[in-house]
């Protein structure tokens, strides 16, 4: 049997104000799997973390569901948030509450309220089908291709060489230094180009 | 440039062109053309006999025109490295069959008739795209400017050859058209930038600044001369850079607003007529020359290392980078980076700043011997697969292989034929999965049966 | 659908969206505060590619009014 817990972020106002976060946390403990949900002003934040941690570890819960601000944004974040309390960080999903719902019906609250419930019904639904996933490495070749050699090749070459790694460093044109070379002196200090 | 030349680290291959790329993130493959210089650089020593005696003279493409080169030649005194090319097109060796005087006169045996182009294959971590821009074609474009016509209206980057100590008139601000200095020097700003008709919706961010420099420089060098500058706007959000345009103001530049509707030549004189939009008046100006603060646009070739590095670019060919404001020098293709103009029009200082920030980005990468691959990656149920090849056709990352695996069945040892997925080099995107008539193709973390989950529970 | 409970009839729509492109999109919208009916329901894919029509299909059996693939 899954045990998924949510967790309804308010983000201060940013969703609170427009999504009944309550309602939400409230709704979700009715679905599949769900065995805990509750709300918090600032999930993202280090005591927000921290509910979550300690939730996972009371709860005994092996998948979560955060409803707060892009996946784009904080996935990184919880993922890692998980993983510190021994969830493999794939078995974790966001529903997107704030850019994708609060900010967007800022004008129907009640529109916006069920919607969200949706959003998180969505992610608790895709929770329970993930599996927990590991990554693989691969061999790296240290050493780097700068293409086009004007100011912005030479100097990224110089850096990486001086980091101590190699570097090719290729230009169509029979010299080096692009349309820098061509200039005489340089704004805002006029000192020469070459 | 000296500095990168001489880094024990770095290896230049100049005039050397990327012909193909293929691998991924700390595995790229690249041949790279390095095209037959004709003179051998192990053998050169830069005397510069060879460019001396050559008999065949040409426009400089260094220069912009403005000044000759040889058939055989150093773009300019300062090349790096020294040894100078054969310009083929042009060389009487190689267009009629004759001459051959720089071989007979280096004294270093340098100069190889029969060179060839050669391909080489190295393998890199990571890839640095730093290609830079060109200038506008704005002869295209801009009839009211004269098409070109008149060899004065010229563009700032002429005036920089002209101001050049290493230039065609050794930094002597001339006239092309007759070499006298000119007196009244009109500039124009925003040719092709912020013109959405004619040119690019964008502004190109250096030349408010150079323009400042320029009229400065006129001012300086040129005695009792007139510096009068077109403008839309003056854009100078720099460190020290207002204060630099104020400097050029303090010192007679005269700045009008407003665009300038034609310039037609009059005896030796160039008629500049604009309308100065803050007095609300037409102007006429009498310029000796007349130069061009022309767009920058991405540098000849992007497109076609757009689709060998599978990195896109925005509406007008400047790559694109993989966050406007958070990742400004990564992109979408994991190990290929980016740095300077050729991700949009940026000044020397942003590029330096780009560029450095480009290089820790692969120092990051190359600080660890093996990189973790992001998990959420396509994978295949050999015991579902037909190896029908569906999936390897449509991947667009050329991820997936189809290989040979043997299995025991009822005893025997039979071979067939399955997909395999390139971890490094896939990049999630999971068009496979759809491609795949036997569903054996899934993507980890979109999977068909996680996506089916979702539908039916945002549907509920 | 929870969506009926309101008086007037809103169509169901359900969009797919690209992760890199239409749902970087969609969360831009929300930066820039534009707003838009509340029947729209986003489906997060890493590619328009990935989107089966087996997808699409189920969306409107299970009563999806309209699909958006967006990418």
């Amino acid at each position: 049997m899954k045990r998924i817990g949510v967790f309804i972020c308010h983000c201060g106002a940013n969703i609170a104000s427009v999504v009944d976060v309550k309602k939400v946390a409230e709704t979700a403990k009715s679905f599949p799997g769900v065995v805990y949900a509750t709300d918090y002003q600032y999930m993202c934040s280090d005591p927000g973390q921290e509910l979550i941690r300690k939730a996972v570890k009371e709860h005994r819960l092996d998948r979560v569901v955060v409803a707060s601000c892009s996946p784009r944004l904080h996935e990184p974040t919880f993922r890692k948030t998980v993983a510190s309390v021994g969830i493999n960080p794939y078995l974790f999903e966001m529903a997107n509450i704030r850019e994708q719902c609060a900010w967007v019906h800022s004008k129907d609250k009640e529109g916006a309220t069920i919607k969200a419930i949706d959003l998180v019904r969505t992610a608790v639904a895709k929770v329970g089908k993930n599996v927990p996933l590991f990554a693989s490495t691969i061999s790296v070749t240290k050493k780097a291709l700068v293409i086009g050699a004007g100011i912005a090749g030479m100097q990224a070459a110089i850096d990486i060489a001086d980091a101590g790694y190699k570097v090719v460093l290729v230009d169509r044109e029979p010299t080096i230094g692009g349309n820098m070379v061509k200039l005489d002196k340089t704004f805002p200090t006029l000192d020469c180009s070459a | 440039m000296v500095a990168a030349a001489q880094h024990p680290q770095i290896e230049l291959l100049t005039y050397s062109e990327i012909e193909n790329i293929s691998g991924y993130v700390g595995n790229f493959e690249v041949k790279i053309r390095k095209k037959a210089r004709s003179v051998d650089p192990l053998k050169c020593t830069g005397c510069g006999t060879c460019w001396g005696k050559c008999p065949t003279r040409v426009d400089s493409e260094f220069d912009l025109g403005l000044g000759k080169r040889k058939a055989i030649y150093l773009p300019f005194p300062q090349a790096v490295p020294a040894v100078p090319v054969i310009d083929r097109e042009h060389c009487r060796h190689f267009t009629k069959g004759k001459c051959g005087i720089c071989e007979k006169l280096c004294p270093a045996k340098a100069i190889d008739f029969n060179q060839k182009d050669e391909i080489i294959t190295e393998k890199f971590g990571a890839i640095i795209i730093a290609t830079g821009y060109d200038l506008l074609k704005w002869e295209e474009v801009y009839g009211e400017y004269g098409y070109g016509k008149y060899p004065d209206v010229i563009t700032g980057m002429h005036f920089e050859r002209l101001n050049n100590a290493s230039g065609p008139t050794k930094g002597q601000i001339l006239r092309p058209s007759d070499n006298k200095s000119p007196e009244t020097v009109v500039f124009i700003k925003c040719v092709g930038s912020r013109d959405d008709a004619r040119g690019k919706s964008y502004c190109s961010r250096a030349c408010c600044m150079y323009t400042a420099k320029h009229v400065h420089q006129v001012l300086e060098k040129i005695p009792n001369s007139q510096a009068i500058v077109f403008y839309m706007d003056v854009r100078t959000p720099g460190k020290a850079y207002e204060e630099f345009y104020k400097r050029s103001v303090d010192e007679g530049a005269v700045y009008i607003r407003g665009r300038v509707s034609r310039i037609f030549q009059e005896g030796d004189k160039l008629i500049v007529r604009g309308e100065d939009t803050l007095l609300g008046r037409q102007v006429e100006v009498k310029a000796d020359m007349v130069v061009l603060a022309t767009a920058m646009i991405p540098s000849k070739g992007w497109d076609v290392l757009s689709k060998m590095t599978n990195v896109s670019t925005d509406k007008d060919g400047f790559f694109q980078e993989a966050h406007p404001k958070l990742r400004p020098v990564e992109t979408f293709t994991a190990g290929v980076f980016l740095a300077g103009a050729c991700q949009g029009p940026k000044d020397i200082p942003d590029t330096v700043s780009q560029a450095s920030a480009a290089a820790v980005k692969v120092c990051q990468l190359f600080t660890k011997d093996e990189m973790a691959t992001d998990p959420m990656v396509a994978s295949v149920d050999e015991s579902l697969c037909s190896g029908c090849g569906m999936c390897e056709n449509i991947c667009p990352y050329k991820a997936i292989e189809i290989k040979t695996i043997t299995e025991r069945i009822a005893g025997k040892q039979i071979s067939r034929r399955v997909s395999s997925v390139n971890k490094g080099l896939c990049q999630g995107c999971g068009t496979c999965s759809v491609a795949c008539p036997s569903g054996a193709m899934n993507l980890n973390g979109f999977t068909n049966e996680q996506i089916l989950a979702e539908v039916d529970a945002i549907c509920l | 659908m929870s969506l009926t409970e309101t008086k007037e009839w809103r169509p169901k729509i359900v969009a797919f969206c690209c992760n890199w492109c239409a749902y970087a999109g969609a969360d831009l919208a929300g930066l820039n505060r534009l707003q838009y009916p509340a029947n729209v329901r986003i489906i997060r894919v890493p590619c328009s590619g990935r989107v089966n029509p087996q997808f699409v299909l189920r969306a409107f059996q299970r009563g999806a009014d309209g699909v958006l693939v967006s990418g």
